[in-house]
């Protein structure tokens, strides 16, 4: 009997698979976006703080210049080389972090074409595939039954 | 460690690719044939172009999350 309805049994196998196969891969989709609203969120947080610590900074450089500009011929010299590496090196932590979120911006607009593609395959075409394949199956079982000895 | 989508995704390919390698062994009349070359094949195409862009792109939110710490 086994080996009579292996095609059968085999074919239900199909359509079992490609339905988990669409329930999964729609998972994994849902995860690929919120991975990329993630990574999005982030470094936006981070340039937030970043064009925050920039603006103390370069608050910070400009009164150690005041201060220096106010400084008479007695006064011990006043060095504003700190602040001003402050000052650089959040203003370039700050062009890189713009610099790796126009580049997502780009790559995840370039995926957005090929991800559009497979999300109308998840939603439109597996469903017609099962339905196809369950369609075969339904039809292979009638014509064992019209076959089968009485 | 939670895995990145693209591995899972690969991992579900591999499970639909043996299912129809045992559907196969069975079933190989013509609509077998057309159902492997005009849907299930085309399908296994796109599923893979989709996982290698998903890849490349999870790729590039990991080195900046990397290159952008601290």
């Amino acid at each position: 009997m086994t080996g009579i309805h292996a095609d059968i049994d085999a074919l239900k196998g199909l359509h079992g698979a490609l339905a988990r196969y669409r329930h999964a891969q729609r998972d994994v989709t849902a995860r690929g976006e919120d991975q990329v609203r993630a990574t999005r969120a982030a470094l936006e947080e981070k340039a937030s703080q970043l064009r925050a610590q920039l603006e103390l900074s370069q608050g910070e450089y400009a009164d150690c210049r005041e201060r220096a500009a106010q400084a008479g011929p007695e006064d011990l010299p006043v060095d504003c080389s700190g602040y001003a590496r402050a000052v650089a090196q959040n203003a370039e932590r700050l062009e890189q972090i713009q610099l790796w979120r126009q580049r997502i911006e780009a790559e995840a607009s370039e995926f957005s074409g090929v991800a559009g593609r497979f999300a109308a395959l998840l939603a439109d075409d597996l469903p017609r595939m099962e339905d196809h394949l369950a369609a075969i199956i339904t039809s292979l079982e009638a014509a064992r039954r019209v076959q089968a000895p009485s | 460690m939670i895995s990145r989508p693209e591995q899972d995704g690969d991992q579900q390919l591999r499970l639909l690719a043996d299912a129809w390698d045992q559907a196969a062994e069975h079933w190989r009349d013509g609509p077998a044939r057309h159902f492997g070359d005009a849907e299930l094949g085309p399908l296994l195409d796109e599923s893979r172009t989709y996982l290698e862009a998903l890849r490349k792109l999870m790729d590039t939110l990991e080195a900046a999350e990397r290159e952008t710490q601290g």
